[in-house]
């Protein structure tokens, strides 16, 4: 069986002012990716193709074995898919929306869903106008898991919340996916959100992913260094140097492959390094989409 | 093509329009009744109040189940269904044309009793008649295709007016026909082989207008 859940080789879509530019990518099953980029990146694109309700102009997209978007209807028996921009039928309940898919979905769980309800704080027999907006999220996302899909998708599910009730979504959507071992792709432009739940990372900036790895080598190979000069020189950039900031003689460096050698080499040549920092992922996000556009204009 | 999920998303527009068809009924048969029970001048409006009934009923199904379909976000939900286009596609123009035949055949099956029962009007009167009914279905297959292939509301209103307007024009014109008019007063229902061209013309024109929105829909590579 192949062990990738999602498999994107040189997909391109271009349109008049947005081009998604050779996207390769892969996510492995039963891994959870953090989709990262910036509004208008290509996050949503992506997604669409991959769900096939967009076709690439170039490129081969696999989704669970099948070929999108040609088969789609296949693919889409195991995939929940949440989007910021989907809504439910407003005049509908959301007991009529669980009907509805029901017969549509073979691993279709009523307990599991019934389940959720109760966990959600959701009334099967209210109207989906009658809920918050942080309800409907909640109710979009029973209406995904009660499938029990082999592939979660989520595009921007927490985009528009308000705090408490991103808090509490993010929340219930940790709980219940301690639960069981799932393949997700979260896309966001939040890294906080990403980062309580993604164990894979991958960065799209302008219509390219500029990075994809899993969480804990990003976090382990992104470092700053503040280093303290004795006079005010230049400082060598050792190789995996990816920008030189501060002033004068503190300047402070980052790294994108940090190794304690580096420390020593610095040392060696005179240089006091006062501190070595982990970043966050907003701020990895932030120096490689800075590294990966001055290297593109350089 | 999954013709059960096509089914489906049938069954689901006609929950989500069962106010829309079950109101038609009311006022269909309600208007029926005032021209059973009224003399000339009821006939007249009765007669004007179903074209009306019937458009408005076209324009509504367009607007509320394809072009809000993408105002409203609910495409995104549709389409994460285990469907395709094509399956979409079915289930909007089988649905449409199915909500819409229950009033229209209604008003039809009602207006040809109208006119058969009733000892003022002309039985001639029941070609024309067919006609023009045959043609608001010519004119709400329109609106629907329109809304369907451009998802535009401003598109929509247009072919809607379009549509409208074209319903006048093809009533005069057809009035005016000599192979037509002759037998419009007659007692008897004179069904000559204009009057079956023109149904035959009209049927053919939904089909074609049903194949052509098949046809652009398969072409189409973007759908959010």
């Amino acid at each position: 069986m192949n062990d990738l859940a999602v498999q994107f080789t040189g997909v391109s879509k271009r349109y008049k002012h947005f081009a998604l530019d050779n996207v390769n990518l892969t996510l492995p099953t039963v891994s959870i990716m953090g989709f990262i980029g910036a509004n208008g990146a290509g996050k949503s694109t992506t997604i669409r193709i991959l769900m096939g309700l967009v076709h690439q102009d170039a490129g081969d997209v696999n989704v669970l074995g099948h070929a999108m978007p040609d088969e789609q209807a296949q693919a889409k028996l195991d995939i929940g898919y949440v989007s910021e921009d989907m809504r439910l039928y407003e005049h509908a309940t959301l007991g009529w929306h669980m009907d509805f898919l029901r017969p549509m979905f073979p691993r279709w769980s009523q307990s599991y869903a019934e389940k959720l309800a109760v966990r959600f704080d959701l009334k099967v027999d209210q109207k989906i106008k009658g809920l918050s907006h942080g309800q409907r999220v909640k109710a979009a996302l029973l209406l995904a898991l009660a499938r029990k899909p082999r592939l979660l998708v989520l595009d921007e599910p927490t985009t528009g919340l308000d705090p408490v009730a991103r808090a509490e979504v993010l929340g219930e959507l940790m709980a219940v996916l301690a639960e069981e071992d799932r393949t997700i792709l979260f896309s966001s432009h939040n890294t906080v959100d990403v980062e309580q739940i993604a164990d894979q990372i991958t960065f799209i900036d302008r219509g390219r992913i500029i990075d994809s790895e899993d969480k804990e080598t990003f976090l382990d190979r992104w470092r700053r260094l503040r280093l303290m000069t004795p006079h005010d020189e230049v400082i060598p950039k050792l190789p995996g140097i990816v920008n030189v900031g501060g002033s004068g003689r503190l300047p402070v460096l980052t790294t994108n492959c940090f190794e304690p050698a580096m420390v020593s080499a610095y040392q060696e040549r005179g240089v006091t390094v006062q501190a070595v920092e982990s970043m966050t992922l907003e701020e990895i996000f932030l120096a490689n989409v800075q590294n990966q556009r001055e290297a593109k204009t350089a | 093509m999954n013709l059960r999920m096509v089914g489906r998303l049938i069954l689901k527009d006609w929950y989500l329009e069962r106010w829309v068809i079950l109101g038609s009924l009311v006022a269909g048969a309600a208007t029926l009744a005032w021209i059973t029970l009224g003399g000339k001048l009821a006939w007249l409006m009765g007669i004007i109040v179903m074209v009306t009934i019937l458009i408005a009923i076209g324009a509504q199904l367009a607007m509320a189940s394809l072009v809000s379909e993408r105002k409203d976000h609910t495409l995104a939900f549709v389409m994460s269904l285990p469907i395709s286009y094509r399956e979409y596609t079915a289930s909007k123009i089988l649905g449409n044309l199915l909500i819409f035949l229950v009033p229209w055949l209604l008003l039809v099956v009602g207006s040809f009793a109208v006119v058969l029962s009733s000892r003022t009007q002309p039985h001639g009167l029941l070609p024309y008649v067919a006609i023009m009914a045959v043609e608001i279905l010519v004119s709400t297959c329109f609106v629907a295709a329109t809304a369907l292939v451009t998802e535009s509301q401003a598109l929509t209103i247009a072919a809607i007016l379009l549509g409208n307007l074209a319903l006048n024009g093809v009533g005069y014109w057809v009035a005016h026909l000599p192979a037509i008019a002759t037998g419009m007063d007659g007692a008897l229902v004179a069904w000559t082989p204009t009057a079956y061209g023109l149904l035959l013309g009209e049927f053919g024109l939904i089909v074609l207008m049903l194949g052509t929105t098949f046809f652009l829909q398969s072409r189409k590579r973007d759908f959010l």
